[in-house]
């Protein structure tokens, strides 16, 4: 079972590092994500706090989270509607684009 | 009893304001209540695995509700959940309140 994990760790790993050019081009399944999560101080609400920012996020924590909401052990109505709906490129697609953005700077 | 009902008011407003200026967290406060979570996070912010998420510059009142989360096991995490267990609320306002105002996350624009 651990093996397992492990080496889907490893396959996933390798995907998500050959995948840089169509993490440039923006996958289509991410228009969805940006309606939220590409406004800037765009709120949840009931409860109400600002929806993420993904831009420079880690793929691999982007793909982890996709796949709890889908599974539901990370609890959110509206992620899993939208999580639920994905196939597995799509969500892999859809972390890769995301760190793709980039990050601010470091001023050190 | 008036005056009873009059305390319970004046409590409950302040609970209230309380509740309001909550988020307001200091970020050096929260540098010093960050040190064990630059093991995995990292000194900048920036995560030391992939499968840690950047924190540097996320919204204070996400890294707040999360915390939170985490906190009541609303969202079960065996990683997060003993190192959220004995915060406070000013803690948590602390510790997002130091994240936040680091370099790091942008909102991809369209």
């Amino acid at each position: 079972m651990r093996l397992r994990a492990v080496l889907t760790g490893v396959a996933l790993g390798a995907s998500l590092t050959v995948s840089p050019a169509f993490a440039s081009e923006r996958p289509a399944a991410v228009e969805t994500c940006l309606g939220c999560h590409g406004i800037k101080g765009y709120k949840n609400v009931y409860p109400t706090f600002p929806v993420p920012k993904l831009g420079g996020q880690s793929a691999q924590y982007i793909l982890d989270a996709l796949r709890a909401y889908a599974e539901n052990t990370r609890p959110h109505s509206t992620m899993h509607a939208n999580a639920v709906t994905l196939s597995e490129e799509q969500k892999q697609a859809i972390a890769a684009w995301f760190e793709a953005q980039g990050r601010e700077e470091q001023d050190q | 009893m008036k005056i009873a009902n009059r305390s319970i008011l004046a409590v409950t407003a302040a609970g209230l304001l309380l509740v309001g200026t909550a988020q307001a967290g200091d970020p050096e406060l929260g540098r010093t209540k960050a040190a064990p979570c630059a093991a995995c996070h990292g000194e900048d912010g920036m995560g030391t695995a992939p499968n840690f998420p950047v924190l540097a510059g996320q919204y204070a009142g996400y890294l707040v509700h999360v915390l939170k989360q985490y906190r009541s096991g609303e969202r079960e995490n065996a990683l997060m959940a003993p190192w959220v267990a004995e915060l406070s609320d000013a803690d948590i306002a602390d510790l997002a309140a130091y994240y936040a105002a680091m370099q790091g996350l942008v909102v991809p624009e369209l």
